[in-house]
């Protein structure tokens, strides 16, 4: 068992006056830090590709991402997600379901014959719907049962009842309608308007003059609580509180405030890059001076004792430092020889193949080195010693990701060798300038302090050569608010760390408190961006798609409650316990005294139920329902959970990861579409999206154990 | 000396034809360990999934406190007190340390008919369990995938002893583990054994039996070879009983004419 080194408690305490002290004194527990306990999490990988793919689309697409586009995907992307939220509570079970996306379309098809000619009788439609929620419980039962009775794969189970569920659907919905799809009489229906109100009601806010003020004071006073519990839950408290510097805090908040008020009213580009500079020094000011008053100062001796290390380090430090700065520098520099205008002048010195094979080598050769340092058993299986070979490895995935790049995107060659270019440059650039902090954080403090410095200014010049140098004016201004943004972030990080002592110690009661904080300041932030995409007036000067009001339908309302739902059922109650404990040991379940087979059925009916639910959802919505509504969907509701972090296996999981999963999927849908890409290459995309999530999640998991 | 808890008497199971276990005797006390010993084929897993109420005996009684007793279904022998560690240890090894500790015993907060489970008492309890076993783990969220093999037997063990076991049966928890690591769980063994509980512990090994073992009850094609107390009984008359016997000594004997 490898046991983490940790300075015995008497040190700590004696270097820093400690006032909390750890209740439980047992040096070999290190203390996980809250990030590190988000990357042993299953939803991280999926969480990540999210912001990625979002930021991706966001700036290839004039549309994507504004208000009312966003709430038209999430409405369309609802019955996906909801579903994966219950099918990958099923897969943590241990099975599958093929019959849940038919489910959706049967149910719904059923529900709408039942209003239409069991409409002579007067019956109503709830009593309709209730007899679909029947019929689908029951064939969930009979998914169940039949699997725990027979013990044959839930696979072939559900393939028949898949089979046989699109028999009858297409033979029903022939049989009365003469096509295969059923439209709702509105007028005729018996309580037609309360089931359209529970299932699709669509709320078409009003502008309301209040709007950013709630929009901004939820997100500043959410991320204020998530950075104290992240810092509750990272560093040692103060007896009391370090009174000016508080204050100086107090301040610099206030100041941010202002900044980003005003960044906010002004529009010219001089003054946006004033008052963001203004606001992101008032933050760093702000939380720095806060922090450092709470919390107690880091010890001036070094941390770490190797003193061989200490002496030698900083040559290699430097070599580092340096390798990354000139990265950076290369990516600042490749706009002037990539030049957007081909008759430049430096472009007259290089033919266009020999320009080509440049990027494509030095493309490939950072790819190739990323590669190496990812995955260790690559480093041995390839023999790096041999330049030819390691040279034509390069240049193949160099290739590949060029051709890839042109093809999909569409882009020019120039175009995308500078999209390439700047990224494996920069990328290279501060994993080399990130590790470097690190290690000098092992050194000194000041010496971290120093290229801390040196890493922020590297990401600020490479913000502004982005934001002079691109065309694209979404892409230019969320790329400059994205570096602007972490270099923010990493600056307050290096203060706080260069200046607080960590805590190496548990201690339940920060650390509770800590988690309380993050959950409530995430939970206010999600609420205010919430706020500030519904309550969109559309012709207030933006960009008008559609009508004039954003459309907020009660699916995507439906998708965030269920997963809610279906999230703490899995982590917070007994029922949860029992689906990870019979997905993950059916047998020792059992033995312990779980219920195996009624927690299995359970899911089945649960999984069947919900699918109805989706069916009559979508009935609602449209009016009208296709006999192939989820037809071949169960797939992506896979997927959707295999992004997410959940094991085809079963017994291990996350709800919240699989809903984020099938956000991916329906974010690459959308978004190839407002790109104006090749619709077809959204299969591309997904397959890809599918491989590099599973690869990430392995990736960071295993990185994470390791470092426990 | 302490009172018996559990009591066998004349115990047989006959499955058809077959002859499974005969006319066996034996007894658990408080406090102290019984080990039942036997090679591949004695009847050993029978006479567990007796004990742990899987199957009813065929004849003779079984007596709990001095009262005969039937059970229907393992759940009703661990509400007796009688709970079985079984080789495969019922754990889910992705699933953490204090989510497999309250398996299917999950504690629960709340109001009114919402309830959930209380995560914070769960953790902090695993945690005190698992250190009155002696093992003081460093994280209770960590899966039990992770844990060392005499690790994940403390465990099944500390968990059966906090859901009220007062008798303990373990089948075979050594046979999977190295040497030192067979050390570490024989003296939770004894550990559980100091905390007033019954323990059987099944094994085929004589040398991690007569260590622990206060009585030893040998199995021999369902057949009882004796039932002695430790005073009773020698480690190397314990190995030779166990091997057979008089065949294992027929077969030395040819074995050195063959040489």
């Amino acid at each position: 068992m490898s046991e983490i080194v940790v300075e015995p408690n008497s040190v700590a305490n004696a270097a820093a006056p400690a006032v909390s002290a750890p209740t439980s004194a047992d040096e070999r527990i290190s203390h996980r830090g809250p990030v590190q306990r988000l990357l042993v999490s299953p939803e991280i990988g999926a969480i990540i590709g999210a912001v990625l793919v979002w930021a991706f689309f966001w700036g290839n697409g004039n549309t994507f991402g504004t208000a009312a586009t966003t709430l038209i995907f999430l409405d369309s992307a609802a019955p996906l997600g909801i579903m994966a939220v219950v099918v990958a509570l099923l897969m943590i079970g241990g099975e599958f379901d093929l019959s849940a996306g038919m489910m959706t379309g049967a149910t719904g098809i059923l529900v709408g014959l039942m209003c239409k000619y069991f409409m002579d009788t007067g019956a109503p439609m709830w009593l309709a719907v209730g007899a679909a929620f029947v019929l689908a419980g029951t064939i969930g039962f009979f998914n169940g049962t039949l699997v725990n009775r027979t013990g044959l794969p839930s696979f072939i189970v559900t393939l028949a009842t898949f089979f046989v569920l699109k028999g009858i659907t297409l033979v029903l919905a022939k049989r009365l309608e003469g096509k295969v799809s059923v439209t709702l009489n509105k007028e005729e229906t018996r309580f037609y308007k309360p089931f359209f109100r529970f299932f699709a009601y669509d709320y078409k806010p009003q502008n309301f003059s209040g709007r950013d003020v709630i929009f901004f004071t939820l997100v500043i006073v959410g991320v204020a609580l998530l950075s104290a519990g992240l810092c509750e839950q990272s560093f040692i408290r103060r007896q009391s509180l370090h009174p000016t510097t508080a204050l100086i805090g107090l301040v610099g908040i206030a100041g941010a405030a202002v900044g980003f008020a005003m960044l906010h009213r002004t529009d010219g580009v001089s003054s946006n890059v004033l008052w963001s500079v203004v606001g992101g020094v008032a933050v760093v000011v702000g939380i720095g001076g806060l922090g450092l008053g709470r919390y107690a100062p880091r010890a001036k001796s070094p941390t770490s004792p190797e003193s061989t290390e200490s002496t030698r380090t900083p040559t290699v430090l430097v070599k580092i430092v340096a390798a990354g700065a000139s990265f950076i520098l290369l990516a600042c520099l490749t706009p002037l020889v990539l030049n957007r205008d081909e008759r430049n002048e430096i472009l007259k010195w290089f033919p266009s193949w020999l320009r080509v094979a440049v990027a494509v080598v030095a493309a490939s050769t950072g790819a190739a080195i990323a590669l190496r340092q990812m995955w260790p058993r690559m480093r041995e299986r390839m023999q790096w010693h041999r330049p030819i070979q390691a040279f034509l490895f390069a240049v193949l995935i160099g290739l590949l990701v060029m051709v890839g790049t042109l093809s999909f995107l569409q882009l020019t060659t120039v175009q995308a060798l500078r999209a390439i270019a700047m990224m494996v440059f920069s990328g290279l650039g501060f994993a080399l300038l990130l590790s470097a902090r690190g290690r000098a954080g092992k050194i000194t403090s000041s010496l971290q302090l120093t290229v801390g410095v040196i890493t922020v200014a590297a990401i600020i010049v490479l913000a502004f050569v982005v934001r002079h140098d691109s065309q694209a004016v979404r892409f230019r201004s969320g790329m400059f608010g994205a570096m602007i943004l972490a270099a923010i972030l990493l600056s307050v990080n290096t203060v706080l760390e260069v200046r607080l002592e960590k805590r190496r110690l548990p201690n339940p009661p920060a650390d509770k408190l800590g988690r309380r904080l993050v959950a409530v300041g995430t939970t206010l932030a999600g609420i205010g961006l919430a706020i500030r995409v519904v309550f969109t007036n559309l012709s207030n000067g933006q960009q008008v798609v559609g009508k004039g009001f954003s459309v907020t339908r009660m699916s995507i309302v439906w998708w965030i409650v269920i997963t809610l739902i279906g999230a703490f059922v899995l982590t917070k109650t007994k029922w949860g316990n029992w689906i990870f404990a019979v997905g993950g040991n059916k047998e020792a379940a059992r033995a312990i005294g779980v219920p195996a087979s009624r927690v299995k059925t359970g899911l089945f009916v649960t999984v069947s139920m919900v699918g109805c639910f989706v069916g009559v959802m979508v009935l609602m919505r449209f009016t009208s329902v296709q006999a192939s509504q989820g037809d071949g969907q169960e797939f992506f509701y896979i997927i959707a959970a295999v992004v997410g972090g959940n094991l085809l296996t079963g017994g291990y999981g996350s709800v919240i990861g699989a809903s984020v999963g099938a956000l991916i999927i329906a974010m690459s849908d959308n978004g190839i579409g407002s790109a104006g890409w090749n619709q077809d290459g959204k299969f591309a995309f997904k397959g890809a999206v599918l491989l590099i999530a599973v690869l990430v999640n392995n990736f960071i998991r295993k990185k994470a154990q390791e470092a426990r | 000396m302490s009172e018996k808890i559990l009591e066998l008497e004349h115990i047989s199971k006959f499955f058809g034809n077959v002859t499974s276990l005969d006319d066996i005797s034996t007894s658990v006390e408080a406090g102290k360990v019984t080990c039942v010993l036997g090679d591949n084929g004695a009847g050993k897993s029978t006479f567990i999934k007796i004990l742990s109420g899987v199957h009813k005996p065929s004849r003779g009684q079984y007596l709990i406190d001095d009262k005969p007793v039937e059970f229907d279904s393992p759940r009703d022998a661990r509400a007796k007190g009688i709970a079985t560690v079984f080789q495969d240890l019922a754990m889910a090894p992705l699933m953490s340390v204090w989510r497999n500790f309250f398996m299917g015993s999950e504690p629960k907060k709340g109001f009114g008919p919402i309830k959930w489970m209380d995560s914070d008492f769960a953790r902090t309890t695993a945690k005190e369990e698992m250190k009155k076993m002696g093992i003081d783990l460093r994280d209770i969220d960590q899966p039990v995938g992770t844990l060392s093999g005499g690790e994940r037997q403390s465990v099944a063990i500390a968990r059966a002893v906090y859901f009220g076991a007062r008798v303990l049966i373990l089948d075979e928890p050594t046979s999977a583990l190295g040497v030192r690591q067979s050390g570490v769980v024989l003296k939770y063994i004894r550990a559980a054994a100091e905390r007033n509980l019954g323990v059987i512990f099944i094994t085929h090994n004589p040398s991690h039996a007569y260590p622990v073992g206060d009585r030893f009850l040998l199995l021999n094609r369902g057949k009882s070879l004796g039932d002695f107390a430790k005073e009773d009984i020698e480690i190397t008359e314990l190995t030779r009983l166990m091997a057979g016997g008089a065949e294992l000594e027929a077969l030395q004997h040819e074995l050195a004419r063959g040489r």
